[in-house]
């Protein structure tokens, strides 16, 4: 049961991290009080106050950041810490892992309809169109993933690359799937949901608390991929010298560190285009990853 | 938890989706109600694996073909409305009174 | 009664009330996703049915599945947010007595079968198990049930495509004549059809 507070903790300092590693990598300078930053920018949103708009769906408008939230926490209780050390040892954790990617579309859909206004609306559209394909490559890329361990769990992904990281062996993998998570979580060149152009889009109507939260879940989301395509293509808690949880702390504050630089660096494309590439470019490239994968399991 | 138990909750599914087929004129409210009748059915399947027959997992894949015909009827079902939705702009099934002759 | 048997009885609960609920609320938003919570609590208690594999994959392709549903409401009903009251009922009365009797039928089908009793053991390794049976002895039905996936994928794409055999399906397109320059073969459009 040590691996509970190892979820939270781990949570609580990739949320922390990557806010600050967002601030750094949009200023491009190293402020003096950069390390408390988010801090003040919570106290600020806490005291705002709220924007409310006409006949909302008020229940499911309250819900939406706490499912999404939510649905962190519960991908991130199949990432093993260590050999044993998971919240939840489950057989088949890649399919629980896929269920909470699709949940999280629902989610974020359910953001932007609720508020019963027209951007976050749009927001919701655009996201669900960009959002399923994303999550369908997601789940084909990480199916290869568990090819070479002959298992549906992560704590089996893991120990398959004791010999060999899943990135040397599978190297389309780890790109397609951070791509995803920045889709999933509502970042840079895949921010559909929340792009500036819609004035925030889904979170468009929202304000104090509630825009706090929404901020938390959506940086959650982000560890919580960082955590995974740590285990799934870096080998998760495998190293020398160090402590397993150790070395996945390490391995997913890089990965963040990658993805807060890829969403503050690449442009957005219309979303028409995108869902061009998605499903004409990227999506035969996961059948690629597919074949690679199998190929080197007959080999 | 005993096999009656869920064979009961499976019925009443069953029944709540065929009062949902029955009784709705829009055709996506209408599929809604033949999915809660497989919801119900694919429950029942499961049940009758897991506390009746036990064994090896035939039921499971009687359950996955389940599931297909569940995404079968979703796309074809789509598709049927988009290509009359085309045809004559309507969405509900008293428009569709040609196809009766 | 184990805690077992009280999560049984509060997901079929929410099973049975969130799919009645379907279709008596007023958004087709709220009713995909009511029906999503439905379906959801269905996995829950297939999960605990010894079928993990199943269960996560009902919620994972449910997930999707409602989302295109409301996706498809919105696109086909007439207020496109879905957040106005309506309500589109027919012979309601038939409906409620036909689903009153299936559930009555089943219900006393069930209470008076002698049903078996053969558990599966619980520490059976079920999802190795579904493996080897797909890709084993049930190859052929798992190929079938692909096989019709993707004639649905075909159909679907043939059925929703606006490009028709003969020209674009939503301007009444027809077929050419059986001889050259003759009366157009198939079926008179609706709209041609009142104007004679």
């Amino acid at each position: 049961m040590t691996a509970i507070p190892l979820v939270f903790a781990l949570l609580a300092a990739g949320i922390w991290f990557a806010a600050i590693a967002e601030r750094f990598a949009s200023a491009r300078r190293f402020p003096s009080a950069i390390v408390l930053a988010p801090l003040w920018q919570a106290a600020r949103l806490l005291s705002q106050q709220r924007v409310r708009t006409e006949y909302p769906d008020a229940l499911n408008w309250a819900l939406a950041p706490l499912v999404y939230g939510a649905l962190a926490v519960a991908g991130l209780s199949v990432v093993p810490f260590a050999p044993g050390l998971v919240v939840a040892p489950l057989d088949t954790g890649i399919v629980l892992w896929g269920a909470c990617e699709a949940l999280t579309i629902v989610a974020v859909f359910l953001h932007g309809w609720s508020a019963n206004s027209m951007l976050p609306l749009i927001g919701g559209y655009r996201f669900v169109a960009i959002g399923l394909p994303a999550m369908l490559l997601s789940m084909f890329v990480l199916i290869a993933a568990a090819l070479p361990a002959q298992s549906l769990a992560v704590g089996a992904i893991v120990e398959s690359q004791r010999s060999m990281w899943n990135m040397v062996r599978q190297p389309l993998g780890l790109p397609l799937f951070l791509l995803l998570g920045l889709a999933i979580s509502l970042r840079g060149p895949m921010d559909y949901g929340d792009a500036s152009d819609l004035s925030g889009g889904t979170a468009a109507e929202v304000s104090g608390p509630h825009r706090l939260a929404w901020g938390i879940a959506r940086l959650a989301m982000l560890t919580a991929f960082a955590a995974m395509g740590a285990s799934v293509f870096l080998g998760g808690y495998l190293g020398p010298w160090l402590p397993g949880p150790a070395w996945l702390a390490l391995k997913t504050a890089a990965l963040l560190l990658v993805l807060t630089w890829l969403g503050c660096n690449l442009a957005r494309m219309p979303a028409p285009r995108m869902m061009a590439a998605l499903w004409l470019v990227l999506l035969p490239l996961s059948f690629l990853d597919l074949v690679i994968a199998g190929v080197e399991a007959l080999l | 938890m005993t096999l009656t138990a869920v064979l009961i909750v499976a019925a009443a599914l069953i029944g709540t989706g065929l009062y949902g087929a029955l009784s709705q004129q829009s055709f996506v409210m209408l599929m809604m109600g033949l999915e809660l009748i497989l919801n119900g059915v694919l429950l029942a399947v499961i049940a009758f694996w897991s506390l009746g027959v036990g064994g090896p997992p035939r039921g499971q894949v009687l359950a996955i073909v389940v599931m297909a015909v569940m995404a079968v009827e979703m796309a074809v079902g789509f598709a049927l409305v988009t290509a009359v939705f085309r045809r004559r702009q309507v969405d509900t099934t008293e428009k569709l009174g040609t196809l009766k002759e | 009664m184990t805690a077992a048997d009280l999560a049984f009885y509060v997901l079929s609960a929410i099973a049975v009330v969130s799919g009645w609920r379907v279709f008596r609320t007023d958004s087709m938003v709220r009713a995909s996703f009511l029906l999503m919570l439905s379906f959801i609590a269905v996995a829950a208690i297939m999960l605990m049915l010894a079928a993990p594999y199943i269960g996560m994959a009902t919620v994972f392709m449910m997930a999707v599945e409602m989302m295109v549903m409301a996706l498809f409401m919105v696109m086909f009903m007439m207020n496109p947010a879905g957040l106005n009251p309506m309500n589109m009922v027919h012979q309601n009365r038939l409906s409620i007595g036909a689903g009153a009797t299936a559930f009555v039928g089943l219900t006393v089908a069930v209470l008076f079968t002698d049903l078996p009793h053969e558990k599966v053991a619980r520490q059976a390794p079920v999802i190795r198990d579904l493996g080897h049976e797909l890709l084993g002895p049930s190859m052929l039905i798992f190929e079938s049930a692909g096989v019709t996936l993707l004639a649905a994928m075909v159909a679907s794409v043939v059925l929703s495509a606006r490009s028709g055999r003969f020209g674009p399906s939503d301007e009444g397109s027809r077929p050419p004549g059986l001889e050259p320059g003759g009366e157009p073969a198939g079926r008179i459009p609706e709209s041609e059809q009142e104007d004679e």
